[in-house]
């Protein structure tokens, strides 16, 4: 419950915007996650939202939501979903090491300074795979020194 | 015409590429952009907390006060944050290809046209969602593209996404969703969501990925990417 409450916190929604949905389930008919050939219903995560049911770290939608809005664009009410899933990645404390890297970047500059993020990274690239695809990233690599924001 | 720039991280680093390229179109259209002093970055999509994620975009309007009233940002993330943070529209916020309509772009210098050729543009899915904060001509990569002779094949994937949100998390989400889009589509990938180009371009066997910017130069005999 407590959880869920800190969701509300984060995002702009209260809990009875989710009362509104329809349960018309386009959000599910248009949603990438079932590309993935994973059964994906973002309107089920609303309405456990709005009833105060527990959302788990594995949930689909929590791990492997894109944000690419398509459920919003096709919504009735434009709920922003993918804003409401990036407030319960918070609230359960699901950021990958990149992710983590990425706002620490922040935290120490101001910006994301890319070598930086890359080089936190690097065991988690090394684990999962994505050395093989180096040789395609020659042209992503930029060598230059952090800058300073003064006012953030 | 004067403009406030907004580079964001992307563009200082990996997707450089595209920074030089529109700041040479620009240049070349006769405006001088004018890079936001201290600029910090905009949170891209990495924030659960929107206060927190809103408040770092209005620090960058805050800094932009009083030295200009457009401003432009091309990487569709910050593009989004800005637009979300200029509740007041204090500012009028801008994507290049707002700017690169093909009146505008049939002034440019240009010396090799588009012929024979064929594409498939893609936006990513910042740039046209949510509509609210979405680029105004949601055709333009077309309408340019086969303004200069140019042709679009390949079936209808504009509005897919390329799962490059997921590209440091779940990679395998990622390749799938970026091959999906690659197999659908024909031709050379013209893109400008440096995270686009980053994932199709990493998952991609051969095909060629570009940036628009790079196409227009190419188009103006500036490069030989194509």
């Amino acid at each position: 419950m407590q959880k869920i409450e800190k969701v509300f916190e984060l995002t702009d929604y209260k809990r009875e915007d989710f009362s509104v949905c329809l349960g018309c389930k386009i959000c599910a008919s248009v949603c990438t996650v079932n590309d993935l050939s994973i059964d994906m219903n973002p309107q089920e995560l609303l309405s456990s939202l709005f009833l105060g049911n527990t959302i788990e770290k594995d949930n689909a939608l929590v791990r492997y939501c894109t944000n690419c809005y398509r459920c919003t664009s096709a919504c009735p009410w434009k709920i922003r979903i993918p804003e409401v899933v990036r407030a319960l990645r918070e609230s359960l404390s699901v950021a990958s090491p990149f992710e983590k890297a990425f706002k620490g970047s922040i935290d120490i500059w101001g910006r994301v300074y890319e070598p930086y993020v890359f080089l936190k990274a690097v065991p988690f690239l090394l684990k999962e795979g994505y050395i093989k695809y180096m040789t395609r990233w020659t042209g992503y690599i930029s060598v230059h020194l952090p800058h300073k924001v003064k006012r953030i | 015409m004067d403009y406030g720039y907004y580079p964001g991280c992307s563009l200082t680093g990996s997707a450089r590429r595209l920074d030089k390229g529109v700041r040479e179109i620009f240049r070349k259209l006769g405006h001088s952009l004018n890079e936001i002093p201290d600029w910090n970055c905009c949170g891209a999509l990495e924030y659960g907390d929107h206060s927190e994620l809103a408040g770092l975009s209005r620090e960058n309007l805050k800094k932009a006060e009083g030295m200009c009233s457009e401003i432009v940002a091309p990487c569709p993330a910050c593009y989004k944050n800005l637009k979300e943070a200029n509740s007041g529209n204090q500012f009028a916020i801008l994507h290049p290809l707002e700017l690169f309509e093909k009146d505008i772009m049939a002034s440019l210098n240009v010396k090799r046209d588009l012929k024979g050729k064929v594409f498939t543009p893609y936006y990513g899915c910042v740039l046209l969602r949510p509509e609210e904060t979405s680029i105004r001509n949601r055709n333009i990569m077309e309408e340019l593209i086969t303004f200069f002779g140019g042709e679009i094949e390949g079936e209808k994937i504009k509005d897919r996404c390329c799962g490059g949100n997921q590209f440091f998390a779940n990679k395998w989400a990622t390749e799938k969703l970026s091959t999906l889009i690659l197999e659908k589509s024909k031709g050379i990938m013209v893109v400008f969501c440096p995270l686009c180009h980053m994932a199709l371009k990493t998952f991609s066997t051969g095909r060629k990925i570009i940036y628009l910017t790079d196409l227009v130069l190419y188009m103006m005999g500036e490069n030989n990417i194509i």
